[in-house]
This record gives C-alpha cells, sequence and structure tokens, in this order.
C-alpha cells in the first residue's frame, strides 16, 4: 500500500497519535497493532474517509475552521473524531476531550479542532446545512477568513510530506553520534564497517569536501567531528552511513570502532564560567555577548522608592514538532544535487550545502515539501548538509529520517536563560531604571547562539519607558544540547522574566498590574529600552486598553468562585503580561520576488516563504490576489524552491508576510501596470480606465469592452515583452544605518491574561481561561492570524506548566510532555490593527510573538492564586506545592 | 522486530498446544500496547505470539454470583462502556480512563496491564483495591490466584506469558454496602504515567467500616496496599479525624522514589496523603 495519509510521529511508541485509523470502528494507534491483528476486521484510513471528491463534514470542517495547520496531524484527529461522532452524535466538549486526548497536535492548540468536531457535529445531526462548496478554490482576498489552499490535501491524507518521497531505491543513512556529553574521539575506524554487505558509504569528516562547517550559521560547529578533536554534547555527529537498508546501516553504526577518552562536562552555566572549569571551547566558555546602556542609572535608582532585585531561570526546550526531521535527497535531471526538506529558507540551506561540499552553488537544489511543524526547529542546516554529502558521494537517492530519540537528541533546543534584575520604581508607580544580567546557555554548540544575546537583551526591556538602562547578555557554552532557533527565538525568555518581575514590582507597589503597565507604556517616537525611538508604529497602549475589561471581568469571577468554594482545595486567580516582538531581525532589509503572467491567464508568484504550518503560502497568495483585486484561486505561489524561485531571505523572526508579502506586493503591482498598459492597447482605452475582474480586464465605465488575462499574455509574447517581473522591498534608506546593523526596530506587541486554577494541595494547575489581544497591524486571514496566537499560547502553557529537556533523560513524547487536548484552556483572541508603516496593507509580523506573554501571564497567574512566587519554570505541581507549603 | 511468526488460536485448548509446541519461544499477544515496542526496542523477544483475540471466551464480560469476570482480550474502553462496572465499581471505570488516552484504551487489556507489573500501572491498583483475582491457565493446570502474588518485582510478574495464559480477572461484589473512589495526579491530564494514584474500595456494615483496602502507586517497588491504614479503618466512621490518621498513616507505609521527569520522592510521599483522603472521602460518600 502506498498511502501516505497515515502519519508517524513518534518512534512506534504509541506517544502522538499520529498514526491512528480506526479498526471496526475504534480509533487505535496503528504503530501498536500488529498487522495480522486487522485481518478479517474493517480498517479505515484517512484516504477512505471521503467518498471520492466529496469531503466528509468532518474534513470541511477541518478546513473551515482553520484547524489545520501543518497537516500532520489531522489525518489522525480526524480519524479520531469521527470514531467519536459515530458513537456520539452529540457530544459534549468533555466527551470531544476524551476522544482526541490521545492525539497530539503541536500547533494548534486545539481550539480549532474542537470547534470543527462541534461544528461536523451539528451538521451530520442535520441541524445546520452543508456549505454547498466542496472547493477550497474560490476564496476571498485579504482580510476575509481565507480557507487555506493547502488544506484540501492534508484533510485527505494526500499532502505529501518529505517522507512521502519514494524512490525505488533509496539508500538510508544513520549518524554515528557521540555517547557522552563531552569527550575527545581517540579512535575512529570504518574499515570492518564499510566491508559489511550492503553498506555503500561511511561518510567521515575526511570526506567533506568543502568547509567542515556552516558559515556564519554556527561558529566553531564541525559538520562531523573528526579524531583527535572533541565532541561537547551527548549526541553530537560523528560519521554516516548510508547503505541499502536501514537494518544495514544500523548494524554498520555499530561496527564502526569509536573509541573515546571522556571529558569533565556541565550542564550548568555557572560552572562553566568559573575559573575552576575548564574551557569547553575558546578561553573563556562565553560565546558572545551584547551591552545596551543609557541614562545615569545610579541616579535613577536613588530616585527610586523601591528598586526589586529579582531573579529567573528557564529551561531547555524541544520544538516537538510532530514530523521529525525527515529529508530526501537526489540528483535532479538537471544533475544538480537536490534535498528536500522542511526549512525556513531554501537559499540558506543551498548556500550552506554548497559551502560544505565546495560546490558552486547553482548546483545544488533545495526544495521544500509539505513540512509537519518545525517551530524553528528545522532551520538547522546540519541534516541537510548531511544528506547532500551521502548524495554526493553516491550519486543515489538517500533518506534520513531521525527517530524520536534522535530528534529530541541532536536537534537544537530552546537556550535556557539565567536572569537577574533590579529595578526601579517610584511610588507611584513610575518605573525609572533597569539593570539586567541575562547568562543563556547555547549548550556545547553556537548554532545561532552567537546572536541570542542581542535578542534576549532586546525583549528584556519591553515597550516601557525607562530613564536609565544597563543591560548585559552573553551566550555561555556548556555541554547541553545545542540551543537554536525556536519560535520567538531568544526573546520568550526574557519576556518570562521581564513580565513576571514586572509583576513582583507591582505587587510591591500595591498598583493594580495592568494600570502599571499602561502607566509606563512606551510611545510611538519615545527613545525605547534600545536607547532610540522605534521604527515601526507601537499598538501596545491600545492593546492594553483593550485587555481592561476582560482583566476586571476576570478578575470579579475568580474572586465570587473563590469566596463561593472557601472550602474547597482549588482556588482561583489571575495573571497578565505584555510583551513586545522585533520582528523581521535576522535577514536582509531588501527582499526579492517575482511574479508572471501565465500563458493561461492565471497569476504566478516566484518567492520563498517556507509553510511549515503556519500558512505562509495562503497568506502570501492573498496579498497577491488583493493587489491584483482578483480572486485567490487565479493566483499560484510557487514557493520556495531554489531551482525556480529568488531569494527572498531567511523566513524566521516572523518576517514572511511583512518582508516577502511586501517584495510580493511590489512585483504585483508592476506586474499589474504591465498588464494594463498592453490590455489599454488591446481594448483602445486608457489605463486609468481599466480594472481587474475575474480573468478579465475590463474598463470600469463600459464592462463590455473587456479582454482576459490570456490573451493579454498571448500579446505579451507576440510583442516579445517578458511575462515575468522581478521585484525588491526595499527598506534600506528607510531605516538609519546605525540602528541596521544590530537591531531592525521593528516591533509588535500584546498582552495576555490567565486564569488559572490551583489545587492548593497538589500544587496541579489547570489553565481555565485565556484572552489574548495582539496588535498585527493589519489582519491579512483573521482565522489564520487567531489559530497561529491559539497555537503559540497553548505551546507556551506547555513552557509555563511541564516542558523541560532533562539532557540525557529525555528521550521522546514519554518523557517530554507537551500539552495535550484536555490542557486546552478557553481561548479568546483579540486582533488590534495598528497599520504599520512600511509593510504591505499595514500588515506586521506575528507568528512567534504570541507565545511570548502566555508563560509569564500563566505563571503569574499562579503566583496571585497561591500568593507566592514561583522563580523558574516549568511549574510543575511538584514546585507550586513546595512555593505554597514554603513559610 | 526480527521475524516474528503470529498464531491465533480459536480457544484456549489451542493455546496450551502452543505452549506444548514451542516451549519458551512463544508469548501471549493480547492489546500488544506495551508488548510491540518492548519487541521493537528488543527489550523481549519472542519469535512466536499467540495472539489470543480470536478466542471467544476472553472477549466477555461476564456477571456470575458474586463476582465481575472479564476476559483477558476485553480492553479498557470496553470495560469503560460497561454499565455495570460505571454503576457499581465506577473507580474501576475512571482507573480504565486513566490509561494513556483512548486510542490505547481501545486496544490495552486489564490483564495486559497487570502482567507488566508496573509499580503504579492504573489497572493494577485497581485491581488490588477490588481484591481482584486471576485464573491462571497453563499445561500444569489451572488456578485463580489473588492478584498481590502477581507481582515480583518492578515490571516483574510470575507469570511467563511463554506458558501461562490469564484468561480472566474476577472481581468479587460485595453483598454489604460498599463504594469505591480513585485518584490520579499527573503532570498532564492524558498520555502520562502518573506522579501518584490510589484506588480505594470501602465495605460498610451498620455504618461503620467493615473492610478497608487502599491501593497506591509507585510508592514502592510493586503495586502497594496501605494495610495500617486499612487496619485503622475498620470498625470506624470516616469523619475528619479519621481520615487524617489513616492518610497519615498510608503516608508512613509508603516508600516512594525519586523520578527527575516526573516527582522527587519527598514530592510524593507530601501527596500521599491528600490523594488517599480524597479517594476515601469519594468511596464513603458513594457507600452511603
Ligand atoms: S506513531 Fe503511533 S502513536 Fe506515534
Ligand atoms: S497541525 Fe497539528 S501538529 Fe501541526
Amino acid at each position: 500500500m502506498n498511502l501516505t495519509g497515515t502519519k508517524q510521529g513518534c518512534d512506534y511508541e504509541g506517544e502522538c497519535g499520529a498514526c491512528t485509523v480506526l479498526l471496526d470502528g475504534k480509533a487505535i494507534r496503528s504503530c501498536l497493532t500488529p498487522i495480522a491483528n486487522v485481518e478479517g476486521r474493517e480498517v479505515l484510513t484517512i484516504e477512505g474517509v471521503s467518498d471520492g471528491e466529496i469531503l466528509h463534514p468532518l474534513q470541511q470542517a477541518f478546513i473551515e475552521t482553520g484547524a489545520v495547520q501543518c497537516g500532520f496531524c489531522t489525518p489522525g484527529m480526524i480519524l479520531s473524531a469521527l470514531a467519536l461522532l459515530e458513537q456520539t452524535p452529540n457530544p459534549n466538549s468533555q466527551q470531544i476531550s476524551q476522544a482526541l486526548e490521545g492525539n497530539l497536535c503541536r500547533c494548534t492548540g486545539y481550539v480549532r479542532i474542537a470547534q470543527a468536531v462541534e461544528q461536523a457535529a451539528a451538521q451530520l445531526r442535520g441541524e445546520v446545512s452543508s456549505p454547498a462548496n466542496q472547493s477550497t478554490a474560490n476564496l476571498q482576498p485579504l482580510g476575509g477568513n481565507g480557507l487555506r489552499s493547502d488544506s484540501m490535501e492534508k484533510v485527505t491524507g494526500k499532502a505529501k510530506y518529505a517522507e512521502d518521497y519514494r524512490f525505488p531505491h533509496a539508500l538510508q543513512i544513520k549518524v554515528g553520534r557521540s555517547p557522552y556529553f563531552h569527550a575527545r574521539i581517540i579512535k575512529l575506524d570504518t574499515e570492518k564497517a564499510q566491508k559489511i554487505p550492503g553498506v555503500v558509504k561511511i561518510i567521515t569528516s575526511a570526506d567533506i569536501p568543502g568547509e567542515n562547517g556552516f558559515e556564519i550559521y554556527s561558529v566553531a560547529e564541525p559538520v562531523l567531528t573528526k579524531l583527535g578533536d572533541n565532541v561537547r554534547m551527548l549526541a553530537a555527529p560523528i560519521f554516516l552511513v548510508v547503505a541499502g537498508s536501514a537494518e544495514i546501516a544500523e548494524e554498520a553504526l555499530q561496527a564502526v570502532d569509536c573509541e573515546f577518552q571522556p571529558l569533565p562536562h556541565t550542564f550548568n552555566m555557572d560552572e562553566a564560567l568559573s575559573e575552576h572549569f575548564p574551557p569547553i571551547i575558546g578561553d573563556s566558555n562565553i560565546l558572545s555577548s551584547f551591552e545596551v546602556k543609557h541614562g545615569n542609572l545610579e541616579g535613577a535608582f536613588s530616585n527610586s522608592e523601591v528598586v526589586l532585585e529579582t531573579h529567573y531561570e528557564t529551561a531547555f526546550l524541544e520544538h516537538a514538532a510532530l514530523e521529525r526531521e525527515a529529508l530526501v535527497g537526489y540528483i535532479d535531471e538537471e544533475g544538480r544535487i537536490t534535498v528536500v526538506g522542511g526549512n525556513h529558507q531554501p537559499h540558506n540551506q543551498q548556500r550552506y550545502i554548497a559551502n560544505a561540499l565546495g560546490m558552486p552553488i547553482e548546483k545544488v537544489r533545495v526544495i521544500t515539501p509539505y513540512t509537519g511543524g518545525s517551530f524553528g526547529g528545522k532551520q538547522d542546516p546540519w541534516p541537510f548538509i548531511a544528506v547532500a554529502l551521502a548524495v554526493y558521494h553516491t550519486h543515489q537517492p538517500v533518506r534520513l529520517i531521525y527517530s524520536r530519540q534522535e530528534s529530541f537528541d541532536a536537534s537544537p533546543k530552546r537556550h535556557p536563560y539565567s536572569v537577574h534584575y533590579q529595578m526601579g520604581a517610584s511610588k507611584n508607580g513610575k518605573l525609572s531604571g533597569v539593570k539586567v544580567r541575562i547568562n543563556a546557555n547555547t549548550g556545547g554548540y553556537d548554532s545561532g547562539g552567537y546572536y541570542i544575546p542581542n535578542y534576549a537583551l532586546t525583549a528584556a526591556g519591553g515597550a516601557y519607558r525607562w530613564q536609565a538602562v544597563d543591560g548585559l547578555a552573553r551566550s555561555v557554552y556548556t555541554n547541553g544540547p545545542k540551543s537554536g532557533q525556536f519560535r520567538g527565538f531568544g526573546t520568550s525568555q526574557s519576556t518570562f522574566a521581564l513580565e513576571c518581575a514586572l509583576d513582583e514590582l507591582s505587587q510591591k507597589l500595591e498598583v493594580d498590574p495592568l494600570e502599571f503597565r499602561l502607566q509606563n507604556c512606551l510611545q510611538d517616537g519615545q527613545i525605547s529600552f534600545l536607547g532610540y525611538p522605534l521604527a515601526e508604529t507601537l499598538g501596545y497602549q491600545n492593546v492594553l486598553e483593550e485587555m481592561k475589561p476582560y482583566y476586571k471581568q476576570f478578575i470579579r469571577q475568580t474572586e465570587e468562585v473563590n469566596q463561593q468554594n472557601s472550602q474547597s482545595p482549588l482556588r482561583q486567580g489571575v495573571g497578565l503580561a505584555g510583551m513586545w516582538y522585533r520582528f523581521g531581525k535576522g535577514g536582509s532589509l531588501r527582499v526579492e520576488a517575482h511574479s508572471e503572467l501565465a500563458l493561461d491567464g492565471h497569476i504566478v508568484i516566484y518567492a520563498s516563504a517556507p509553510d511549515y504550518g503556519q500558512g505562509t503560502q495562503t497568506a502570501i497568495s492573498q496579498i497577491a490576489a488583493e493587489t491584483l483585486g482578483i480572486k485567490r484561486d487565479l493566483v499560484e505561489f510557487i514557493n520556495a524552491d531554489t531551482a525556480k524561485v529568488p531569494n527572498s531571505d531567511i523566513q524566521g523572526a516572523s518576517r514572511a508576510l511583512y518582508f516577502v508579502g511586501g517584495a510580493v506586493h511590489q512585483t504585483i503591482t508592476t506586474l499589474k501596470k504591465a498588464i494594463f498598459s498592453v490590455a489599454s492597447e488591446l481594448i483602445d482605452a486608457p489605463v486609468e480606465t481599466l480594472t481587474l475582474e475575474d480573468a478579465w480586464v475590463r474598463m470600469i465605465e463600459e464592462p463590455n469592452r473587456k479582454v482576459s488575462l490570456a490573451a493579454v499574455a498571448e500579446e505579451f509574447e507576440r510583442i516579445g515583452k517578458s511575462r515575468r517581473v522581478r521585484e525588491w522591498f526595499d527598506l534600506t534608506d528607510r531605516v538609519p544605518l546605525n540602528q541596521q546593523v544590530e537591531y531592525a526596530p521593528f516591533f509588535v506587541t500584546g498582552a495576555q491574561l490567565a486564569e488559572v486554577q490551583v489545587d492548593l494541595e497538589t500544587g496541579f494547575t489547570q489553565v481555565l481561561r485565556m484572552v489574548a489581544v495582539h496588535d498585527v497591524g493589519k489582519a491579512a486571514n483573521p482565522t489564520d492570524a487567531a489559530g497561529q496566537i491559539e497555537g503559540a499560547m497553548v505551546m507556551g502553557l506547555g513552557a509555563a506548566l511541564m516542558e523541560e529537556f532533562i539532557p540525557g533523560v529525555t528521550s521522546g513524547f514519554s518523557s517530554y510532555q507537551i500539552p495535550t487536548f484536555g490542557a486546552m484552556p478557553e481561548i479568546k483572541v483579540i486582533l488590534v490593527e495598528v497599520p504599520s508603516r512600511y509593510g504591505p496593507f499595514g500588515v506586521k509580523g506575528l507568528g512567534e510573538a504570541a507565545m511570548l506573554p502566555s508563560t509569564p501571564a500563566i505563571i503569574n497567574g499562579i503566583c496571585r492564586t497561591i500568593g507566592k512566587r514561583i522563580y523558574s519554570i516549568p511549574a510543575t505541581p511538584e514546585k507550586v506545592l513546595k512555593a505554597i507549603l514554603q513559610g | 522486530m526480527d521475524a516474528i511468526t503470529l498464531i491465533q488460536p480459536q480457544s484456549i485448548g489451542d493455546v496450551l498446544q502452543a505452549f506444548k509446541e514451542y516451549p519458551e519461544m512463544g508469548h501471549i499477544l493480547a492489546g500488544g500496547t506495551d508488548l510491540l515496542p518492548d519487541l521493537r526496542k528488543k527489550k523481549k523477544e519472542a519469535p512466536i505470539l499467540i495472539d489470543i483475540h480470536h478466542i471467544p471466551e476472553l472477549q466477555q464480560i461476564n456477571i456470575t454470583g458474586n463476582f465481575l469476570e472479564i476476559g483477558a482480550a476485553v480492553t479498557f474502553a470496553q470495560i469503560e462502556e460497561h454499565p455495570f462496572v460505571l454503576e457499581q465499581i465506577p473507580m474501576l471505570t475512571e482507573a480504565a480512563r486513566s490509561v494513556g488516552a483512548l486510542p490505547l484504551q481501545n486496544s490495552a487489556t486489564w490483564v495486559g496491564n497487570l502482567v507488566q507489573a508496573m509499580p503504579a500501572a492504573d489497572g493494577a491498583i485497581a485491581a488490588l483495591a477490588l481484591e481482584a483475582e486471576l485464573y491462571i491457565v497453563s499445561l500444569q493446570g489451572s488456578t485463580w490466584q489473588k492478584v498481590e502474588t502477581l507481582f515480583r518485582a518492578a515490571g516483574v510478574s510470575i507469570i511467563d506469558p511463554s506458558q501461562q495464559l490469564i484468561t480472566k480477572v474476577r472481581v468479587p461484589i460485595p453483598v454489604v454496602q460498599w463504594g469505591t473512589g480513585w485518584q490520579r495526579l499527573g503532570r498532564r491530564n492524558a498520555l502520562t504515567l502518573p506522579i501518584l494514584n490510589c484506588a480505594v474500595k470501602l465495605e460498610l456494615e451498620r455504618g461503620t467500616i467493615s473492610k478497608a483496602r487502599i491501593a497506591l502507586g509507585p510508592v514502592a517497588p510493586t503495586p502497594m496496599r496501605a494495610l495500617q491504614a486499612e487496619n485503622h479503618l475498620v470498625g470506624k466512621q470516616l469523619d475528619e479525624k479519621i481520615l487524617q490518621e489513616a492518610a497519615l498513616l498510608a503516608q508512613a507505609e509508603s516508600h516512594p522514589r525519586s523520578n527527575v521527569l516526573r516527582a522527587s520522592a519527598e514530592y510524593r510521599k507530601t501527596v500521599v496523603p491528600v490523594l488517599v483522603k480524597r479517594a476515601l472521602k469519594t468511596a464513603w460518600e458513594r457507600a452511603q
């Protein structure tokens, strides 16, 4: 069977639910079910859920509600929901939760999935009529709740993820990794392993033709560590086995004779920084540092009635995207070394590969397939280089599929921080100065950790007015896992510390935490924490004002509940946190995109905004459709294939909409002009009198004077005019040079509220309700924006309550707990639109920012409930109870 | 996984035949939710799997005399759906619902859960409090055995799945007034092993407790009964003072271990009395 719909997200351990199928109508884990067991019984996979082209109401509802993001969990979710609805046509929320609790989703936060199930149930009961239109093609442009263009394939199981690219004789890659946290390689003998029949090639550092590294992406991180050098983390890669089957590769892995001399290791930054600890790399274990200093801090503190000193810590976190690292490689029809895998910027991966292979960049191609979630995790170039090396040496198709454990061991983590604050304020609640010291644990390798101090510090200031600032952040080597990109790179940890510290301060001052934030809120044009004003509009005050009524309502309601249940060990409380998030950092201020009028009259965009579930495929198409004033089904978006599209630069820091969207807006505007000028000749009407409607250019006044886009395309051909235009979105001259180096001063802001319930006897916390208010500039696709925010919030909830990667201990979904369906609070999302100055239609970056305030809002909620402070995350039941019992 | 042969006996006799034919090579396969990962990771080896799903009598839930009997191939989900269980032994329904999540409950069996002998297996904790008995069949004969005799060490039961088959579990249904209670604490609500779990059964005669069973996990290498707490309750009514005393006795009897992924011994010890109290209270209320 060559079905692609049944996914696999854990190591067949029954921990994820991606593999769910129905056996005699009951949802089961196919990975735990012996094949012979299903003989003679009815097995239903996602492929059998729709009736030919007609979608099942559940599939329809999943699309319509926006319950599909990366889509990796979707087949399993739909099947679990189907089993429920067949048994229970009118399920209550608890029954829905129970039925879906076994299916993990890392993207959506479950909110829309719950809605989808309710909607489909109502429809199946005949209470609402089925929407007639089964096609997802006919969609509104910007600002409408446009449905995602790719969801159709995801709900039917047809979407092809990297693992689903099949080649008849693909070779398998397995990675030889360090069993030590820190050790010198004293022997590396591959001879015996190389002789095992079926082993095609064993690749060590000696087989890397170009740089054994990652250019500027990661300082001093080898692709493969060579004999005599040190591995600095568990699972650091040493060699690759390329073999005819996974079993043979596994056997060869064991047969490679690799010996180590263990070295002292630490995961603790203070220890790594102490004089007694030998440097892990370089001479100080400090990878990089960054400072911000302005104003007279001493003066500010001495004039403050209160100076709070406090300290917060965070944990290593894992992206835990449902799809593990999965890539395939081959030589394409033009002889290019081609790698297919989820990523954030195919052109960067292409460059890193070319650099490691010592090849010209044109000889390398990177293609972005459907990607089962990333959250930054799939930005790591390592798997791309590994696959390319294998293709380079074997000239055959190859596959590299991490096991879940490997994904946990070897993929980059979120940097744990240790944050020390001193902040001053006057009695009436006016902030004065702030001193902050941050250490960020980059683990054994850089992996982007070089830039962390800048992000860490920026987020540590918030959208608040400070008279004086003294900030220092450092990136510190330890032997923990390499830390790297993760949604809200480097900022969520500081935001957690800042917003908790502000909450503490407001308690000390006995002022209302919301009024306190409002009172100190940074206004457009004022000097920011960074020492200069910002380039983009700042909607923080609007955000906080919008939050006010909800805040008051939550406070009142929890007080009532607590009074009514004064005998119960369950106590409720409300926490608030804000955030500012700099989007667009880490890439160029000049971004390219192309568009084309196809011969049949539809419009093609060529750009690079990889969609790993966050919906850029749809949002960018919508921007094009909006610019043209046509329906989205006339727009095709060729995305993120280096052989076909220009370099639109890195997709991270929520850049896609603002930058790539901006470039698409430009190129489409130019294309539209060209189309109109040709059309004006054809129908003999001045350009200003023309409009675009469906696939026709017509005169506004005389709608019958028209010419089809196909005819316009033909005319382009006849007169030898190029149907493809290139354009750039260019902000280089809008941002002063001195600010470009360190910061792209574009910020979004938001605030969130969490109502929590703590069991005072066990410390177990349940988040009951949350409200999120975010300034998005302009919501390009409100459904998707809200979906992104909900997903980010539940991820922030995970970080607040349960997630923690412990080096050498955590190995998979059973030991790294991410929120399940039942952890989902009731969520309300409010989008505030304070238009950006430069973004297309006023949009700002969003995707990542939304998780920043979730964690501190929940922690502040717990602290206000129990009347004690929690200084580190996750706030496990144990930690919370300890705080409660403290004198 | 190495090559595995799967055989599908149609009767208990066929199973015994398989035991005879493949000494030490076979392994009983019920739900498979624990066995399959173990085989994949080579934690266990079994060239021959003896699938018991096709034996009709192992699929049944029966109420016979004063016993509830549950066959070895009955899944947790089937237990959850059983109206008699929900009405008479809600603690068992709740324990069944605690196992992983629904898709696992749709495959996993109570008997399989018992044989795993994990110190905090939800099924085992429930079985212990319910005074369950197991019917063990082998070439040497067959016998009823009490569930407490099943557990040898953490993860080790006395059952040899290459030559013994548990065909069913039975739970005595008291003729007196009785009630059950269940408590479970985890880092999240589902798909997680418990930090602690607790099952309670109380039997009442003339308004006082005539028998108490308190089972706890993981507070010892194997599922544990809090015997002193149980004894303390007999002959008493459950007021705040007795509740507190019993809970503290259970705490003193517990010797949990630390686990970096779940909780420290200290924390577990602190919350034992909380869970015991809550479970006792529920059982007492349900008995009224
Ligand atoms: S693959 Fe089956 S549960 Fe994860
Ligand atoms: S949409 Fe659920 S895991 Fe991505």
